[in-house]
Order: C-alpha cells, then structure tokens, then sequence
C-alpha cells in the first residue's frame, strides 16, 4: 500500500513538473522576489515592513493558486478524460488513491514553497534585513494553510467539475480569511437569522487568519510555540476532515 | 466444482439522466452470465447493446443498481476481485504526460509490482505490444493504435488470472490484430480467461469459446461458438444432374429451395432431408454434381438476431 501510495503521490509531482503552470509560477516568483527589491528602494521608512509584506503576501498568493489549481484540476481532470478507468480498477483501495493525489499536491506546493522560502530569505538579507524568527514562523506556518486548501480542492473534485472546484476552493481562501471578522460582524447583529448565518459559516469556512502569521511577520511579533501548535492542530482537523470527506465521497461514486 | 471466473446474478444498470434525475436508461437488465476459468469469453451486441456497462460493473467502476458479480468468488470490485483481473477500457487515456514506458511501470506499481520484477513484467508487456522501440515518447505523440498497445501492454502486468478487455483491436492496424489475437490465444494457453467486448466478428469467430449476445441492455443468446452456429438449423445445397425437377421436387420437404439451371436441379435443402434426397435421386440414376453444407456465420447469426429485435441501438429510455 505504502509503494502505491508513493507511485501516486510521485506521480502527481511529475506531472506538475511537466506543467506548464508550475514552471510558469515558478519564474513569476523569482521576478516578482526581484522586483520587490527594486521597489523597496524608494521607500525608506517603512522599508523593512514594506519588503516582509509584500514578499510574504507574493509567496502566498502564488502558492495558494498553485495549491487549488494543482489539488482541483489534476484529479478531476483524470475523472473527465476517464484516465481513471486505468487507475481505480488495479488492486489499490479508491481511499488510498485519493490521499496518494493529495499527497502529490502537498509535496509539489511544499517544495515550491521551500524553494520560495529560501529565496525570500535570501533577498532579506540581499536587502541590508535579517530574518526574524517571526519571519520564519510565518513561512513554515504557511504550509498549514496550503494543506486546508489542498484537502478541500481534493474534495471538490472527487464529485464537482474542474471549474466549479476552483471556484469553490478559491472562494474558502478569501473567505477563510475573513470568517472571524464576519463571525464578529454578525454575532453584533441584532436580528438573530444573521447571527446564525454567522455561525454557520463560521463553522463550515475554515478560519485561515487563525492559521496564518503573516502581519506578525510584518511587524516582527514572534508567536509562542503554544500558539503555533494549536493553529497547526487547528489546521490538521480540517485537512484529516476533508479527506475523509473526500475517500467516502470517492468510494462512493461511479466513474461513468 | 471449480470456482467460475466471472459469475453475474441478476446484474443490472440503470443510469439516471437529466437534470432533476428523472430520465433513465436500462443499460442492463438481469443479466446472468458464468464464464469459466480459461475460456475465451465474446460479448456481442449493437452500439449502447451494455457492453462497456458490463464490464464496467464488473471492475465497479459503476455500482449495480441490483444483482452483483463475482469475479473468482470475491465481489467485483472488492480488491481481492481487482487483483485478478487486467482490464483495458474502451477508449483508453492514459496520462499523456508521461512516455508510453513510465505509464506501463506506474500501473505495475498499482498492481504491487517492484523492484526486478517490476521492471521484467513492463519490459516484457512492452514488447509484447511490440511498444519496446517507442515506449520513451511521451504518450500526448502516440497515434491511437500507440495508446491501445500501451494501454494493452499494462492490462498483461503481473500476470491477471483474468482479462476484460473492452474493444482491444478498435484502432490496430491489421497486422497489430493478428498479433492481438495471437496475443490473447497466448493467454488462454498460461491459463488465462479472457472476457472482451468487439464489433470485430471475424476475431470472435477466431478466437472465442463461447459467445453472449447483448441487445438493448438484455441477454439474447448465448452459449458455445460452435453450438450457436448449428443450433441454427443447418443447411445444405446439392446440384443434382440427370433426374428432372419434378421428381426432386416430390423427394424433398415443402421448405426446400428449388432452381433449375441448364439441366441442373439446385437445392437448397436441411441437412438431414438433403441425405435422403441424395440417396433416393442416385437411385433413379441422378448423379450428384456438388453437395456444399451451408455454414451460418456469426454475422448471419448476429444479423438475424438484431433484425428480431426492434429499435436495437441503446438501452431502454423510461
Ligand atoms: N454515463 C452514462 N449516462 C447515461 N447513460 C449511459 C451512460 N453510459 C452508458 N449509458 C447508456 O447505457 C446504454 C449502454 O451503454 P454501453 O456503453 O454499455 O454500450 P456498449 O454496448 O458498450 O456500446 P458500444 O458498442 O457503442 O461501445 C446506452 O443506452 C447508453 O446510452
Ligand atoms: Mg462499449
């Protein structure tokens, strides 16, 4: 199980390798790394912040696309061409398929990731700036958020289309973020349907914010190792949620 | 009593359509079929006859809407069934991103193939499919007859006790389908059974044991090759010289076929009567010119199925 578990996953890496869009990523990052320096140099005051900011903010938002394109668009892309037929029907369980394509879009987004870290990193300290343990906190903690949004993208393509599943996926990155601010908003309200609301989609949204450190970064605010593990709990119930999700979904469909 | 390779028991199928799932179609309805170990097994039918649907239930890439199958005892599509069968689709897409040979060996991996093993079965099913030479171009540069051996080659892997090949000759250019059904006669000498689904009449004849006919998504024949092309009555046709029409006439039963021609009497006769009228016109001093036994072919055979049948293509739309 553990051989075809990694015969999937790898799999899933080498096609993002030989994707256009992955290369594609990969080359916008470095330019855009580089262009931060270039910027940096008319602002002054705020310098450090403005570099730490916008070179965590390009890093996500990259990564973030990647991770819903890659966990969405590989596996439903094997069900509408029905490359599937090839796959589900050798000896392997549907449940180890679907965690095996996860996998593969978790070791892609990761090692990108890496790769990006090193380079933020490394033009910090191009830039004259030393790297903070706020800093990196909020790089490793990144792969937390990138996970939720891996898992959920698996799930919608285990029964939605490509486009819907994009959709949705990119959707629960923008609300994600702001679910506690409208969780906030709404338990303020006065009228208690949109108190409920509120509720609901706190509970069905994932709150990103929680596991996200990037405006401490900013700020050089280093968080407790408390902090960070309960964000990083916070962030594998949701992954352990959705996969789950997913391989009943999975189990359960027909491949027409 | 051994244990039947492919058993199916009241299978059927009804696909659900439409947007409010209120149309539905009878791809297959109450199919009992046993296919035992080592026979080489054809399923026949018109297009949207339930060929594909078949085989698909029996790896579960659909789930039956009532009856089940089992493939060597074990549920279809329970991973013990999975483990003996290779299959090859209709219309196979392997990931065209990767060469022909890289697919061969991921399916390996799926099937728990590794290390020298591994790499001995995907050599092998390469040149099976005589695939060796190309198999490291990317399978997105492959022309259809490619992508059907590569997708052949990966159904050989590890040695399945059972095939269920889903049209494996569509795109093969004529020698590619020789070699395909010596590829599959290969097989049944290992032991293998083999179920396929083909248009290709000329390979079912060839190589098959024992036929099914599917129409609309119902059994409508099956049974031995060679008993389904006698059990329609056999005929004969024997031209006879020297006697007049007449008395041949008189000879033979009402539904022979009679012609004459230039002094010859054609007949066209059932086995059976045609001996009797040979024996009795050679007595009157008749001489016998030819006596030919008529064979039906499968495609007669098919044909004549079909026609009893009305509005043959696609399954029941309720
Ligand atoms: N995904 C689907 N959704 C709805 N109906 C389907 C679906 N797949 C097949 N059918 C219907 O089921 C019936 C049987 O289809 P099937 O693919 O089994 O035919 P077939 O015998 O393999 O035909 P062919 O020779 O054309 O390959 C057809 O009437 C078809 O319309
Ligand atoms: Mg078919």
């Amino acid at each position: 199980m553990i051989g075809q578990l990694a015969a999937i996953a790898w799999n899933g890496f080498r096609e993002a390798r030989r994707n256009r869009v992955t290369i594609v990523v990969a080359i916008f990052a470095v330019v855009l790394m580089l262009a931060t320096a270039l910027i940096t140099e008319l602002t002054v005051t705020t310098f450090r912040r403005v570099v730490i900011d916008f070179g965590l903010g390009s890093m996500t938002l990259l990564l973030v696309v990647l991770a819903v394109f890659l966990s969405t668009g590989q596996l439903s892309k094997e069900i509408d061409r029905r490359t599937i037929f090839l796959l589900v029907t050798k000896p392997i369980g549907r449940g180890t398929f679907v965690v095996g394509r996860l996998l593969g879009t978790i070791l892609t987004v990761s090692v990108l990731q890496a790769a990006m870290g090193a380079l933020f990193f490394i033009e910090l300290g191009l830039v004259g700036e030393s790297v903070g343990a706020a800093q990196v906190q909020a790089v490793a903690m990144l792969t937390f958020e990138l996970m939720i949004l891996a898992s959920i993208g698996t799930l919608m393509a285990t029964f939605a289309e490509t486009l819907t599943s994009v959709m949705v996926t990119g959707s629960v990155f923008l609300a994600g973020h702001l679910s506690s601010d409208l969780y906030l908003m709404a338990s303020k309200a006065k009228a208690p349907a949109i108190k409920l609301a509120g509720q609901v989609a706190y509970w069905l949204i994932p709150n990103l914010s929680r596991v996200s450190f990037r405006s401490q970064a900013t700020y050089d605010q280093v968080s407790s190792g408390e902090t960070l593990l309960s964000a990083a709990g916070y962030a594998l119930v949701w992954v352990a949620f959705s996969t789950c999700a997913a391989v009943i979904v999975f189990q359960r469909r027909d491949f027409k | 009593m051994t244990t039947a390779a492919i058993q199916t028991i009241g299978l059927s199928k009804t696909y659900t359509l439409g947007f409010l799932m209120n149309r539905r179609v009878k791809a297959l309805q109450s199919l009992d079929l046993t296919v035992q170990p080592g026979q080489i097994y054809g399923v026949l039918g018109p297009n949207g006859a339930g060929k594909s649907t078949t085989l698909k239930l029996l790896l579960a890439l659909v789930k039956p809407t009532s009856g089940r199958a089992l493939i060597f005892g074990h549920p279809a599509g329970s991973k013990a069934g999975r483990a003996e069968v290779g299959f090859l689709p209709e219309n196979p897409a392997p990931h065209d991103y990767l060469t022909g040979r890289e697919f061969v060996r991921m399916c390996g991996q799926l099937r728990g193939l590794s290390g020298v093993e591994l790499d001995r079965e995907v050599d092998q099913a390469l040149a099976r499919v005589e695939m060796t030479r190309t198999a490291g171009l990317a399978i997105r540069r492959y022309s259809k007859g490619m992508v059907q051996r590569v997708s052949l080659a990966q159904s050989l892997l590890g040695k399945p006790r059972l095939l269920i090949l889903d049209e494996p000759s569509s795109g093969l250019d004529p020698v590619g389908r020789r070699q395909f059904r010596d590829l599959v006669l290969e097989e049944k000498a290992r032991g293998a059974t083999v179920m396929l689904c083909t248009h290709i009449i000329p390979d079912v004849e060839a190589i098959c044991d024992r036929v099914a006919v599917l129409v609309g998504g119902r059994l409508v024949k099956e049974g031995p090759l060679s008993e389904l092309l006698v059990s329609e009555a056999a005929e004969v046709e024997l031209t006879l010289e020297g006697v007049d029409a007449e008395a041949v006439r008189a000879a033979c039963p009402a539904q022979a076929h009679l012609t004459t021609a230039a002094g010859r009497v054609l007949v066209r006769t059932s086995a059976e009567s045609g001996t009797a009228l040979v024996g009795a016109m050679l007595q009157r001093g008749g001489r016998l010119v030819s006596y030919t036994p008529v064979k039906h072919s499968l495609e007669q055979l098919f044909l004549s199925t079909l026609e009893s049948e009305r509005g043959a293509v696609g399954g029941d739309l309720t």
